[in-house]
């Protein structure tokens, strides 16, 4: 036996130990290598929109690659943990540092080099299949088979790379150790885990607070609280692993009443001895799946995307000629937009309004307005009539003017906006008493009327005599083309917006807005960042299912002793099955159901930016996940079970 | 009636060469006893103790525990009999790790579910009797060798089962403890009535029993009983020993 065939037999013979790792770095490098697939293919790399897909993926090619190498090195460091005494033997028998070293990476080189075989040739088999997938998710036409060199490139450079990194960390776990150290490990073991009162009440608070800040929070402080939220759900989260639940099972294992009944003793000291070991792991496997959920579930809510537009962009096609630019042909660009409508035989309508500026002399409120843009009470009304809005106001009186919101998300930020009053250069007064139920003029086609970067409101509407009364500084002429079927406008008017917008202040003759081309952009990066967020899932799912599988493998010969000791005592097999079911049921949920309430909490922040209810998207991904953990579960408690009894009575 | 009765017990192992591990076996140990079984390497001591354990099923002939014959029961009321009549003490302690060392010692009774009083009072004079008092609220990986057979013994006996099994009870232990915890165990049978079969290699366990039963080639060879004075015992027993020719480490060190 040469030293290299050696290796290889420590490996090949004991395939059971590292099946799940091999799998899961297996599944990583095929799904890297689809996504350098989709990203180098000729057809995505050249189109436009497309092309911001591709930069998607890039991110999530990097996620995974950052994911895989920490997966790796915690796998890596706790199978060579649990040699221990193996290592030891070795040394006493005369192996040097230097041999160990050279067999643990062959080792592991042997390991890796197929893993990226094996994802590779997978990824080469499964390639038109996902570049079939990944067009219908994007709603493009069918991508053609293409091979290109950079993919498998890149894919076995980098994982080969990471695997001759994560072997010669192996060195360092190694370490110095003497074989009397190595031996002593493995004996040990059961130490009671040192669980504070006062860290236990921390983590329980940490936790209370984040979910409380996460569901208090207001359209207007989402982004500033997201971090800390953030921040302290993940140190209430890690120490719940590692202080409150061994906590809270050191109060019950103190109940006498109920420790000392029936089962109760076994199935919480077993569960104990687990959760201790495993405390970090479910903390990587609640915050990962948490975020994985969170994006998937934003991502997933594509279809209420096109309501939300639909009320955000009343015409499909806004076109504003700015009164400022006397000598341009805005009737050009309007019949240009009106040919290409007939030609794609959209049925439409169109409404033209004036928007009149007004000078502001002085305004109360922290803002400064310089040009204020007004709108009659009737022509507002008759661009809700247009759009299909339903509206209850009432007609304004005297000096009262609604603020127009830019769109409906931004409805939430009225109330952190103080009503101004101002005073025009003609002596006129306006004063803000509410704002417009729904949107008339999309956003972009007007100012931002508080003159700062994301003020969202566009303007005032007033009473028709006091619109009359004013003297305008410039008068703009907006004209909305509506069309029942919005989404098929895409494209129009390219000429004069490329990427579906100009906005106002843009240094243009005009501003224009086209939904159905703002549709087909927000769609494509929805669909890709869902696309992407789901494969990452997908890859921390197969992870997350291969550490526990290691473990439980770990544990094993432990956990034989103690059930044959146990059934030689009497224990049914029914209560055998029982606690080690609800053992690993709770190993397999807890962190999946912690990970789902954080994500819960983070919807309802969430939903704070987003208008629209994503409610029912976000519960098919929850429940697809919960599904698939459900599968796993009743696969490894079988196949545990089966082990576990292979030479029980 | 006899408590356990092994009547015409035989235990065929099955495979390319099947092994007669038991041929027909008979005895009898009446309640209250304390008997031993020795036998050199090979001889089916262990086989012996599993089918009465229940553990093992036997080819043919019976056991009858109290009048019953556990091997014909379904395997859910073969472990309800296990965990209400049998105790047992085995050679590598088996205490549970995960527990301390009075939840091991209680486990049979809260899997039997009896009141906590009644556990509590139980594991006191339990521990007291065993001179464990003041380990119990400590882990099994504190103990040493001899203190963690004394809770063995402890679990084993804290249910009254109807028949303490040990297994090599002195297997992995020095001799001074070995002595300690074979006081223990007699005295456990002494003073509680409880009836023990002990399997074991180790002649000066064997001469704490009252009797001891020889298997050589899974039969009956013979039995010795003790009379009032234990060294003349222990002397009989290595004499039985080395007659029937086991292999030289069965004996005692004494000996050689």
């Amino acid at each position: 036996m040469t030293f290299r065939q050696f290796a290889y037999r420590n490996v090949a013979r004991n395939k059971r130990k590292y099946a799940a790792y091999f799998v899961s770095s297996a599944f990583s490098v095929m799904v890297f290598f689809l996504c350098a697939l989709f990203i180098f293919h000729p057809d995505i790399a050249r189109d436009t929109i497309l092309s911001t897909a591709a930069n998607t993926m890039m991110v999530a090619e990097g996620i995974i690659f950052v994911f895989s190498s920490l997966f790796m090195l915690v796998s890596v460091g706790s199978f060579l943990q649990s040699r221990k005494l193996e290592f030891s033997v070795l040394l006493m028998h005369g192996m040097t540092k230097g041999q160990l070293n050279k067999m643990v990476f062959l080792e592991n080189m042997l390991i890796g080099s197929s893993a990226i075989l094996t994802g590779t040739v997978l990824g080469l088999l499964l390639g038109k299949l996902f570049l079939m997938i990944g067009a219908e998710f994007l709603g493009i036409a069918p991508l053609k088979f293409y091979f290109s060199w950079q993919a498998p490139l890149l894919t076995v450079s980098s994982f080969a790379l990471l695997f001759v990194l994560i072997s010669l960390c192996t060195f360092a776990f190694i370490g110095r150790e003497s074989p009397r150290g190595l031996f002593q490990s493995g004996r040990k073991a059961e130490q009671e885990p040192r669980v504070s009162p006062l860290l236990a009440v921390v983590s329980a608070l940490l936790l209370l607070g984040g979910y409380g800040l996460a569901a208090s929070a207001t359209a207007a402080s989402v982004e500033m609280v997201m971090f800390p939220v953030v921040a302290i759900t993940v140190a209430g989260t890690y120490l719940f692993y590692t202080q409150l639940s061994l906590y809270i099972v050191k109060l019950l294992r103190g109940m006498r009443r109920f420790y000392w009944h029936k089962t109760h003793m076994i199935m919480l000291s077993g569960l104990s001895h687990r959760w201790k070991d495993n405390g970090r792991m479910f903390f990587m496997v609640t915050i990962v799946s948490a975020v994985s959920f969170t994006s998937v579930g934003v991502f997933a809510s594509i279809h209420t995307l096109s309501r939300e537009l639909k009320l955000d962009y009343p015409a499909a096609v806004g076109y504003v000629a700015k009164g400022s630019q006397a000598g341009y042909n805005a009737e050009g660009d309007l019949r240009g937009i009106r040919d290409e409508l007939e030609r794609l035989g959209l049925p439409y309508e169109t409404l033209s309004i004036p928007v009149k500026y007004a000078e502001v002399k002085s305004q109360t409120g922290p803002d400064r307005t310089r040009q204020l843009p007004l709108m009659a009470y009737s022509d507002y009304k008759l661009a809700l009539q247009h759009a299909g809005f339903i509206s209850h106001e009432q007609p304004l009186q005297g000096n009262e003017g609604l603020v127009m919101i830019g769109s409906q998300r931004d409805r939430s930020l009225t109330w952190g906006r103080i009503k101004a009053v101002y005073t025009l250069e003609q002596g006129t007064e306006i004063a803000e008493t509410g704002y417009t139920e729904h949107v008339p003029i999309a956003e972009y086609l007007l100012p931002e009327l508080d003159g700062r970067d994301g003020g969202d409101f566009s303007g005032v509407v007033v009473s028709d005599s006091l619109f009359h009364s004013i003297i305008p500084a410039q008068i703009d002429y907006y004209t909305g083309f509506y069309v029942d079927d919005f989404p098929q406008t895409s494209g129009i008017a390219g000429t004069l917006a490329d990427k579906g917008k100009v906005a106002y202040e843009r240094d243009s003759p005009y501003a224009v807005v086209v939904s159905g081309t703002l549709f087909e952009i927000q769609k494509t990066l929805y669909s890709t960042m869902l696309f992407a967020s789901l494969l990452v899932g997908t890859v921390f799912f197969i992870a997350a299912g291969s550490f526990l599988y290691f473990r439980l493998y770990t544990d094993l010969d432990h956990d034989r002793l103690q059930y044959s000791t146990l059934s030689k005592m009497g224990l049914t097999d029914q209560e055998l099955d029982r606690s080690l079911t609800l053992q690993l049921a709770l190993m397999f949920f807890v962190p999946v159901g912690i990970a789902i309430m954080h994500s819960l909490f983070a919807f309802i922040a969430l939903q704070r930016l987003f208008y629209l209810s994503i409610a029912a998207e976000t519960g098919a991904v929850l429940a697809g996940y919960l599904a698939a953990q459900g599968l796993y579960f009743i696969l490894i408690r079988g196949r545990y079970l089966r082990n576990l009894k292979k030479n029980l009575i | 009636m006899p408590l356990l009765d092994v009547h015409n017990l035989s235990k065929i192992y099955e495979g390319k060469v099947s092994i007669h591990a038991l041929n027909h076996i008979r005895f009898a140990v009446e309640k209250g006893e304390f008997v031993g079984i020795m036998g050199p390497s090979g001889s089916g001591k262990t086989t012996l103790l599993n089918v009465i354990a229940t553990i093992d099923e036997p080819t043919s002939g019976e056991v009858m525990i109290g009048g019953r014959d556990p091997n014909k029961l379904g395997r859910k009321d073969k472990a309800l009999f296990r965990r209400k009549e049998l105790g047992f003490v085995f050679q590598q302690y088996n205490l549970l790790d995960t527990l301390t060392v009075e939840e091991n010692i209680v486990l049979p009774l809260t899997l039997a579910g009896v009141s906590v009083a009644e556990m509590e009072s139980r594991l006191k004079e339990a521990a007291l009797r065993l001179e464990i008092t003041p380990l119990l609220s400590k882990r099994t990986y504190e103990l040493s060798g001899g203190q963690m057979q004394r809770v063995a013994i402890a679990r084993a006996m804290i249910h009254r089962p109807s028949l303490i099994l040990a297994d090599e009870p002195t297997g992995s232990l020095d001799s001074k403890a070995a002595g300690e915890v074979m006081n223990l165990l007699a005295e456990v049978n002494e003073a509680e009535g409880a009836t023990v079969l002990m399997v074991t290699h180790d002649a000066v366990a064997a001469s704490f029993c009252h009797r001891v039963i020889f298997i050589k080639d899974g039969r009956f060879y013979s039995e010795m009983y003790r009379g009032s004075s234990r060294a003349a015992f222990f002397q009989n027993i290595i004499d039985m020993l080395s007659l029937l020719g086991g292999a030289t480490h069965d004996l005692s060190p004494v000996r050689l």
